[in-house]
């Protein structure tokens, strides 16, 4: 069996968080923002408390007498005191005996709104590419700008310029399963059972949203039906636990499906110009600039911008580089992370621009990439050393399935090329317990399966490298926040690396613990004899159970804590003129190749095969890792071509719903050739590098190559519906 | 009045007071306990909370619960004790083909129900019949590798 969960999950017999329950449980609404911008004048729940079922009602007038004294005056309180941001925005909730009956209270809140002015649209606040001073807005979260080298005099020397404007759309996560929790109060303990991809992340966030210190914060994950990054921060924990509070009794909440798009935090759109000085086959200078909409966030809470934006540069060596970003408030509601934030869309960008550039050259785009790919030991633009890369393999790689294709497939079929690298690593931490049994080794974490594997399967994989003992003899004991070793989350393609080297070096902690207590020379490991867990030295076998001290044998094992908190990069602060970017850490690379036809009636583009060559750095369990690339290339198929979320002038979404909101079906994802480049190592256990994010990268850049070699149609925005392919064709 | 409702459901008789609005999929999770069934949508656009009906795959969410009448009610819970079902959960677990496992009952639930309505299906017929069923994690590739294996003739 690949994966210990599946027998579980088939049978539908794992608890997610939309299936708990607890008795005399009540169930949450949030009563939400109508409009989109407004003053909050009144707020009068009477008519909420007085509807059939209804045990209370409670919006920002309730937190002072809810909240320990003098903590309802947090910065950002669960309900906003006057300014409404964004619509959907919670400005009340109200629990009752039955979802209906919520439901139908929260239809009679009674709210006084002035209506103020609303910025739907990043051309709402900027209408083109801001000059200088214009940037100066109070709709501006953050301005960046980074420079390398002699820019100016790179565009005066070149001799052809190559320049392109990209468009990029708001997408979801969209997890079929909605965000859901049960709380209770109990005493000074808040605590909160939530399908949550970061149970710390939960809890520091609804400590700092309750003000209530975060040891009386208690959060527990239940199995998580996908995340995709849109599960790790305290979205609901703060509102049941004040529901909770309020009535004195547990209370659900969970998210409809047109809450869960409005509410969970995603990618929102952007503008993005790039353009690149060229004298023969070199890339002389570039310039990027980005208008990322960051939608209602609040000031501070940028983490996209001064990051995505290396990724429009690319893997690439170039002379000069400018990079220049703004992130743009609007109300819509605030941006998130969502599987490798924003990347997509920047190597969108980027690679559809580099294929421009080879294109209009009459090069091979394959060949060009070759010749200004990175290499280990090259500079970035923020004067970053490149570390151990598999770009080069990847291409090569690439190279001899194109050939193939081009042989087996009909005239006519574009192929598309494109590379996307992303920034894996350890540096976000964390530690586990190893609990050595008579019988069985447990991995003690807080951190759920969340479905991409790296717990049951990475984390499991990892100790049975350490300890030699069977995966059948290894489990994951799922912990609380108060009990459990502090991770910071399964998010970033961070879980194999960080919390499985913390698995490794509790591990060996515990071997070397052994070790002490059998005499003689040679390496320790452990097996599994009749369902008993033996340590063996030079050739001795002695029983787990033999070994425990009284004390072990009371509290049920040997006991190992395993910790891991990496090292991050660094860049040259002399590159930065303003503004936050990031150093990157493992460098991933990820080279995709998609083969597409194109309907010349209608636009719509199919999607034939799709190849996806993976930097794996090392593989440690591989049909995980293969999984996790084939969900990648899927995602990114969506937001290639269907995924969009629709937002009117009164920025109102107007497509909160799977029929209108289309994300690729099982006739829509061809069968994906995966293949993994091995030996550029990161800093995981053994070398791996992280695996989720960096297969969803390149593959809107690649199919958006395809459909310009198929017709020799550019379309520079997402998604390639068969409405914008129609118009780069001439059709409409 | 709550008129009261009699289901069969994975072989066994059921009943009780049901309000005439409530949705099967709300029955079956809430008064039944059956929770392998999922709560997706609500509005017939994943498949997650699929169940069969008369042995045809039907979405619980879209279904009143009074509607159903004397028809048998099969949900993930009672897969095992049929043939098809048993291959289809066999087949799905050693393809690993579910990552979260949140749309793994719709799928499973899904298949059987075409598996008995067309013996012998092709891969092809499976697939079509499965386009209704939304997976997020696993880009619907190790649940083809299990089609694949289920559409093939028995030797």
């Amino acid at each position: 069996m690949i994966r210990s969960d599946a027998r579980l999950k088939a049978r539908g017999a794992l608890e997610f968080g939309v299936d708990l329950d607890a008795p005399g449980a009540l169930h949450g609404v949030l009563i939400r923002s109508p409009v989109a911008h407004g003053r909050l004048r009144r707020v009068d729940l009477d008519r909420v408390r007085s509807a059939p079922g209804v045990v209370c009602a409670i919006g920002h007038a309730e937190l002072a007498e809810l909240l320990p004294s003098g903590r309802g005056a947090t910065a950002h309180p669960a309900f906003p005191a006057a300014e409404l941001r964004y619509r959907g925005e919670p400005i009340a909730a109200v629990a009752a005996r039955s979802l209906a009956e919520a439901r139908w209270a929260a239809a009679r809140a009674h709210l006084e709104i002035e209506p103020l002015p609303i910025f739907a649209q990043i051309e709402d606040v900027f209408p083109d590419w801001p000059g200088a001073g214009e940037g100066e807005s109070e709709h501006v979260n953050a301005h960046v700008l980074a420079r390398q080298g002699d820019v100016e005099g790179a565009f005066a020397r070149a001799d052809r310029v190559v320049r392109g404007k990209y468009r990029t759309a708001g997408i979801v996560q969209m997890p079929l399963e909605p965000h859901a929790c049960l709380a209770r109060v109990d005493g000074e303990t808040w605590h909160v059972q939530s399908s949550t991809q970061s149970p710390f992340g939960a809890r520091e966030d609804t400590s700092a949203i309750l003000g209530i210190p975060e040891e009386q914060v208690v959060v527990e994950a239940s199995w998580v039906g996908g995340g995709f990054g849109g599960k790790g921060a305290g979205l609901l924990e703060p509102y049941a636990l004040l529901l909770a509070a309020a009535a004195r009794r547990p209370v659900k909440l969970q998210l409809s499906y047109a809450e869960e798009f409005e509410l969970s935090r995603s990618t929102l759109p952007s503008i993005i110009w790039v353009e690149s000085a060229l004298a023969g086959d070199r890339i002389l200078g570039r310039r990027v600039r980005l208008l990322l909409d960051t939608g209602a966030s609040l000031p501070g809470r940028d983490f996209a911008t001064g990051y995505a934006i290396g990724f429009i540069a690319g893997p690439y060596r170039i002379g000069a580089v400018e990079l220049e970003g703004y992130a743009v408030k609007t109300n819509k509601p605030p941006f998130g992370p969502h599987r490798a934030p924003f990347a997509p869309q920047c190597v969108f960008a980027g690679e559809s621009h580099t294929d421009e550039i080879a294109r209009a050259a009459g090069w091979d785009p394959l060949e060009f990439r070759e010749r200004t790919g990175w290499r280990e030991g090259d500079e970035t633009p923020l004067g970053q050393k490149v570390g151990p890369f598999g770009l080069q393999e990847a291409l090569e790689r690439a190279r001899a399935i194109r050939e193939r294709w081009k042989k087996e497939l009909p005239a006519g079929t574009g192929l598309g090329l494109a590379v996307g690298f992303w920034s894996t690593g350890t540096s976000a931490g964390g530690e586990v317990l190893l609990r050595l049994t008579p019988s069985e080794l447990v991995v003690e974490t807080v951190e759920a399966e969340i479905g991409s594997g790296s717990v049951i399967r990475g984390l499991v994989a990892v100790a049975e490298e350490v300890t030699g003992l069977p995966r059948e003899a290894i489990r994951i004991g799922r912990t609380d926040t108060a009990r459990g070793p502090y991770d910071a989350g399964v998010y970033g393609s961070r879980t194999l690396g960080a919390l499985g080297n913390a698995v490794g070096d509790a591990g060996t902690k515990l071997l070397q613990e052994l070790a002490r207590r059998i005499p003689g020379r040679g390496e320790l490991r452990l097996e599994v004899i009749g369902g008993s867990c033996v340590a063996v030295r030079n050739g001795s076998r002695v029983t787990v159970a033999s070994l425990l001290t009284d004390s072990e044998r009371a509290t049920g094992g040997v006991l190992a804590r395993g910790r891991h908190y990496g090292r991050g990069g660094e860049i040259l602060a002399e590159r930065v003129l303003t503004g936050g970017f990031y150093a990157y850490t493992d460098f991933t690379a990820a080279v995709h190749l998609a083969a597409v036809s194109v309907d010349r009636e209608t636009g719509q583009v199919r999607v034939l095969r799709y190849a996806a060559i993976a930097d794996a750095g090392r593989v440690v369990d591989p049909p995980t890792y293969r999984a996790q690339v084939e969900g990648g290339v899927a995602m990114g198929l969506g937001e290639a071509l269907t995924e969009e979320t629709l937002w009117n002038a009164s920025a109102e979404l107007q497509n909160p719903g799977l029929l209108d909101y289309r994300v690729p079906t099982i006739l829509e994802v061809p069968p994906i050739e995966v293949e993994v480049v091995e030996g550029f190592l990161g800093a995981g256990p053994g070398g791996a590098k992280g695996g989720g994010e960096p297969p969803v990268i390149p593959v809107p850049g690649a199919v958006a190559n395809a459909v310009a070699d198929a017709t020799g149609a550019r379309v520079r925005e997402l998604p390639l519906t068969p409405e914008r392919v129609a118009r780069a064709l001439k059709l409409l | 009045m709550t008129p009261s409702l009699h289901l069969l459901v994975n072989g066994v008789r059921r009943e009780g007071a049901v309000p005439p609005t409530e949705r099967l999929l709300d029955t079956l999770r809430w008064r039944l306990n059956l929770r392998g069934t999922k709560e997706g949508c609500r509005s017939g656009a994943c498949g997650a909370c699929t169940v069969l009906i008369d042995g045809r795959p039907r979405l619980s969410c879209l279904t009143l619960s009074h509607q159903v009448g004397e028809a048998p009610i099969l949900t993930v819970e009672g897969l095992e004790s049929d043939p098809v079902g048993r291959a289809v959960l066999e087949t799905f677990v050693a393809e690993a083909a579910l990552q979260c496992g949140y749309c793994t009952p719709g799928f499973v639930v899904a298949l059987t129900g075409l598996l008995k309505e067309h013996p012998g299906a092709t891969e092809t017929t499976l697939l079509e019949g499965l386009q209704g069923n939304l997976c997020r994690c696993t880009g619907y590739s190790s649940i083809r590798r299990a089609v694949t294996r289920l559409s093939e003739p028995k030797r």
